[in-house]
């Protein structure tokens, strides 16, 4: 029996029962009972994936299920590779979810964020909010709408990666859009900030698929098919301008789905503004899509293209890993803060694939594949850590009801398996050894640095650009460490700042259970890289112009790259990290045996009443970094002192205002934004309501149509 | 199309080719003295006309090809566009009280020659289709695209709301016609859809308008104006 059929059947049954139990089931039963068959429809993704990924390959046609004709389904390593992905966070969001949707905890509304900064304007109707003010309990995540949704969400997005033809993939990528968008407003009783989010993801999301549909359509068109097949024997046939165009179209589409700069704008608000397991299901694994659709069109069924191509990726790779970290460094909101960090490490992704297509289209397999490698694992890797730390992030946002950094602290105490579990993840964000994250950076550093030193001398192109992705693969990994040492250090360490996070109590064990997933896969993969070389060879063995070999060989514990000499082993790394950590404890234990010991408060400079208004907070914290890159991030401060009346010498208060806004966003988009509505003014006599004239302009265009075709005819 | 399929079919040729012109030049007619009347009254009865002519060509075509079910689609037919929509009609007409189609946007003289150009475009347009096949009953296709285009000038630039049916439902005489000529008859589960929906549409305008004169005391399109965002 085949594997993937009975995986994506699961994933399938899964669904309907789960959308069928949230929405009928009684409200006591609904989170557990979703949550374990949301679980299960990940169970069915891993297992098509794992079995996709071990060779086994499958495809199936369904006649009349979509309007325009039959669904195509197949999955070849690519699909396995996100299936098994998908599939995987999924199990983890899904087991999380049991307890984060159930009875008890706080959620973030707009009287916590209120009392942090200044209210939003015009602040809505009290009357509207469905907010326990004894408790601040908020169930909108568990509402019968948002656990309805929730199962087909994770099947639609598992079924993009299967999808085999052009309609079949449009018609899931939209379903998938459409039920992230209602998962996106859950809470939007809660928040007026989910409207926005709302708003500018449903606006972004399908400009996104517009682009995707006009490039599929247009090689659909111009190869004849609309099967994936058919595309796959008719792109050599096109046109080179077709191709790049096609090329253009989908990149934009898919990237903005990945969150790539320009096109994140929709990202660190839609992402924080979820519930979190839908935010970890979002961020973890429905971004990777992106980096799917665009490897899947333009490696496979393009067969690669011109070097530009490459560059373009590379570039805008480039642009989004120092944006998105940029940003990520300088957030004080804990869940904005590693939304940033999704663009930062898509744009990671996208250095690997766009400089994987620069050397297919030079012919230089060994270091093509290398690098494409490196972006899936880093994908997988990515998926990961960014599950664990949205579940974490969401832990803490239950027990505390607060998402901002300046105001939580000391839940190590309080939280302190949630705080371990958070740590590896930060760990692992940061890319340092022994997480996961590093594994994969390193072979994309790898697969950059020996760009210059292959055989032969390389090409211009190729020697002033490599140098600089490794420069900003440099400045992003380090800027990543200050990153997530300031969201693991102020978040969870040190003492409390505010009422919230003094009383914040520990996650219900489904939580810990789905947080501990995910860290087990991030260990695994942290751990045994070298598991993933056979796998990662059957899927370069996809794209016609990368597939030589297996990139990666494994040689029992090390991880050996093919082609040019490098190694390095994870395992030995983490033994000698934990060995050298054991010994300089005891070092210093032994050295210190004999002298007299105090207790005083850590870090206290011999001061004995530390209070928390003295600790580091996140803004302090980021504060170096704003003041070295103010001319990119360009941060807006007010101060604003109010005297008395009496005599204007005595202050009676002082207001300090320190906010960073996404400068991109506030430059581009703008101008964007008030010329659609400018068009949508001038456009406004065009509609005045007289039936006669929406009727005169059907006729007038038919007419027009006739006339148009009898004279082109 | 004519698939006399060897036998002698059971109307002669040039009865046929008369007949059928005969009918479609009645059919424009009709249409055009639509766009000239405006007692409502009369553009009621001359739908009626237009039902019976749409059920003779669609018999004309069954005694042609020799088929039942053709026969049926003209019962049909006859039933529905001379008998019970024209009595909808007249329903209408009596609950508002309004005779005449007063103040249309177009006056009677441009009306009727914008009827002019339209049947010249039906015409020019229609060329490459008779080019196809060319039969008597493509010939004369033109006719019934003319009856679909004064429909919608109807629709376009009458003010009543009876009007407006009128107009929707010289349309459809209009797109039966073609689909008649074209296709030398439509099945009957497809004429039945068709008719169906037709039927439907046609009471949910006499609601509207019913609606409308409880609403305004007159059924003015132009009075929804107000609807908009």
């Amino acid at each position: 029996m085949n594997l993937i059929a009975a995986g994506l059947g699961v994933v399938v049954a899964g669904a309907a029962a789960g959308a069928a139990t949230g929405a009928l089931a009684p409200a006591r039963a609904r989170p557990l009972a979703t949550g374990l068959l949301t679980t299960t429809v990940g169970l069915g993704g891993v297992l098509a994936g794992a079995a996709a990924l071990a060779g086994q390959a499958w495809s199936m046609t369904v006649p009349g299920i979509l309007p325009l004709g039959a669904a195509t389904l197949a999955v070849d390593p690519l699909s396995g590779a996100f299936l098994l992905l998908i599939g995987a966070v999924t199990v983890a969001a899904g087991v999380y979810s049991v307890g984060y949707t159930g009875p008890g905890g706080r959620h973030a509304t707009d009287d916590d964020a209120a009392a942090g900064a200044a209210a939003a304007p015009g602040a809505e109707p009290a009357g509207q909010r469905a907010v326990d003010a004894g408790t601040g309990h908020v169930e909108a995540a568990a509402s019968r709408t948002a656990q309805a949704v929730l199962p087909l969400f994770v099947a639609t997005m598992l079924l993009v990666p299967a999808a085999a033809s052009v309609s079949t993939l449009l018609v899931l990528w939209e379903l998938m859009a459409l039920t992230s968008l209602v998962l996106v407003l859950a809470e939007h009783r809660l928040r007026r900030s989910v409207r926005d989010a709302g708003l500018w993801y449903g606006a972004m999301t399908h400009a996104g698929a517009v682009a995707i549909l006009l490039g599929l359509v247009v090689f659909a068109a111009a190869a004849g098919g609309e099967s994936f097949a058919a595309l796959r024997a008719g792109a050599a046939d096109l046109s080179r301008g077709t191709r790049s165009l096609v090329f253009v179209l989908i990149f934009a589409g898919f990237g903005s789905k990945a969150g790539m700069v320009p096109l994140h704008v929709w990202l660190p608000r839609a992402h924080p503004e979820a519930p979190s397991h839908v935010s970890a299901l979002m961020s973890a694994a429905m971004v990777n899509l992106g980096l799917y659709g665009l490897i899947r069109v333009g490696f496979d069924l393009l067969g690669g293209g011109p070097r530009w191509w490459g560059l373009l990726v590379l570039a805008v790779g480039g642009l989004s890993a120092l944006y998105g970290v940029l940003q990520a460094s300088v957030a004080t909101d804990l869940k904005r803060l590693l939304g940033y960090s999704t663009t930062e490490n898509v744009g990671l992704m996208l250095i690997g694939v766009g400089a994987a297509g620069v050397f297919a289209a030079e012919g230089n397999r060994a270091l093509a594949g290398l690098l494409m490698a490196a972006a899936v694992l880093h994908a997988v890797n990515h998926a990961a850590f960014k599950t664990l730390l949205f579940l974490g992030a969401g832990s803490v946002l239950r027990a505390t009801g607060l998402r901002d950094l300046d105001r939580l602290g000391g839940l190590a105490a309080r939280m302190p398996i949630t705080t371990a579990l958070v740590a590896f993840g930060a760990l692992a964000a940061a890319a340092l050894p022994p997480g996961n994250g590093f594994v994969s950076e390193w072979l994309l550093l790898q697969g950059l640095i020996h760009s210059l030193t292959g055989t032969g001398p390389p090409t211009v192109v190729v020697a002033v650009s490599m140098p600089l992705a490794v420069g900003v693969v440099a400045l992003t990994a380090g800027l990543g460490v200050a990153t997530f040492v300031k969201a693991f250090g102020v978040g969870f360490l040190a003492r409390p700042r505010s009422a919230p996070a003094a009383v914040a109590v520990e996650s219900p064990p489904s939580m810990r259970a789905g947080m501990a997933l995910a860290a087990a896969a991030c260990l695994g993969l942290a751990l045994a890289p070298v598991a993933a070389a056979a796998p990662l060879a059957r899927v370069l063995q996809v794209m016609p112009t990368v597939r030589d070999g297996a990139p990666l060989a494994d040689s029992g514990v090390r991880l050996q790259l093919v082609g040019i000499a490098g190694s390095m082993s994870p395992l030995l790394i983490a033994i000698g990290l934990l060995v050298g950590t054991a010994a300089t404890a005891a070092l210093a234990r032994w050295a210190g045996r004999g002298l007299p010991r105090r207790v005083a408060p850590v870090w206290g400079c011999g001061g004995t009443r530390l209070d928390s208004r003295m600790e580091y907070t996140a803004t302090s914290f980021a504060e170096p970094l704003t003041r070295v890159f103010d001319d990119v991030l360009r941060p807006e401060q007010d101060v604003v002192v109010t005297p008395y009346t009496e005599s204007r010498y005595l202050i009676e208060s002082v207001r300090f205002r320190h906010r960073v806004p996404d400068r991109l966003e506030a430059r581009l988009y703008p101008p964007l934004l008030g010329a659609a509505a400018r068009w949508g003014r001038w456009s406004r006599p065009v509609a005045n309501g007289s039936v006669h004239r929406y009727l005169a302009y059907g006729f007038v265009g038919m007419l027009a149509v006739l006339v148009v075709v009898r004279l082109s005819g | 199309m004519d698939h006399s399929i060897g036998l002698r079919p059971p109307v002669s040729e040039t009865v046929y080719v008369q007949t059928l012109n005969l009918i479609c030049g009645a059919l424009l007619l009709a249409a055009v003295l639509i766009l000239w009347r405006r007692e409502l009254a009369a553009i009621v009865r001359l739908l009626v006309v237009q039902g019976v002519l749409l059920a003779a060509l669609a018999a004309l075509l069954g005694a042609r090809e020799g088929s039942s079910e053709l026969y049926a689609v003209a019962a049909g037919v006859l039933a529905l566009k001379a008998v019970v929509l024209p009595a909808v009609l007249r329903r209408v007409l009596r609950d508002t009280g309004e005779v005449r189609e007063t103040e249309p946007l177009v006056n009677v003289a441009a009306s009727l020659l914008a009827g002019a150009l339209l049947t010249l475009l039906a015409y020019a347009v229609s060329r490459p289709l008779v080019a196809l096949a060319p039969s008597p009953a493509t010939q004369a296709l033109p006719v019934a695209l003319a009856v679909m285009f004064l429909g919608f000038f109807v629709l376009v630039t009458r003010r009543r709301a009876l009007s407006q049916v009128v107009g929707f439902l010289l349309m459809d005489n209009g797109i039966t016609a073609t689909a008649f000529l074209a296709t030398s008859g439509v099945p009957l589960i497809v004429e039945l859809g068709v008719s169906l929906d037709l039927l439907l549409v046609v009471l949910v305008l006499q609601v509207l308008t019913a609606r409308m004169r409880l609403t305004f005391g007159r059924t003015d399109l132009d009075e929804l104006r107000e609807l908009r965002d």
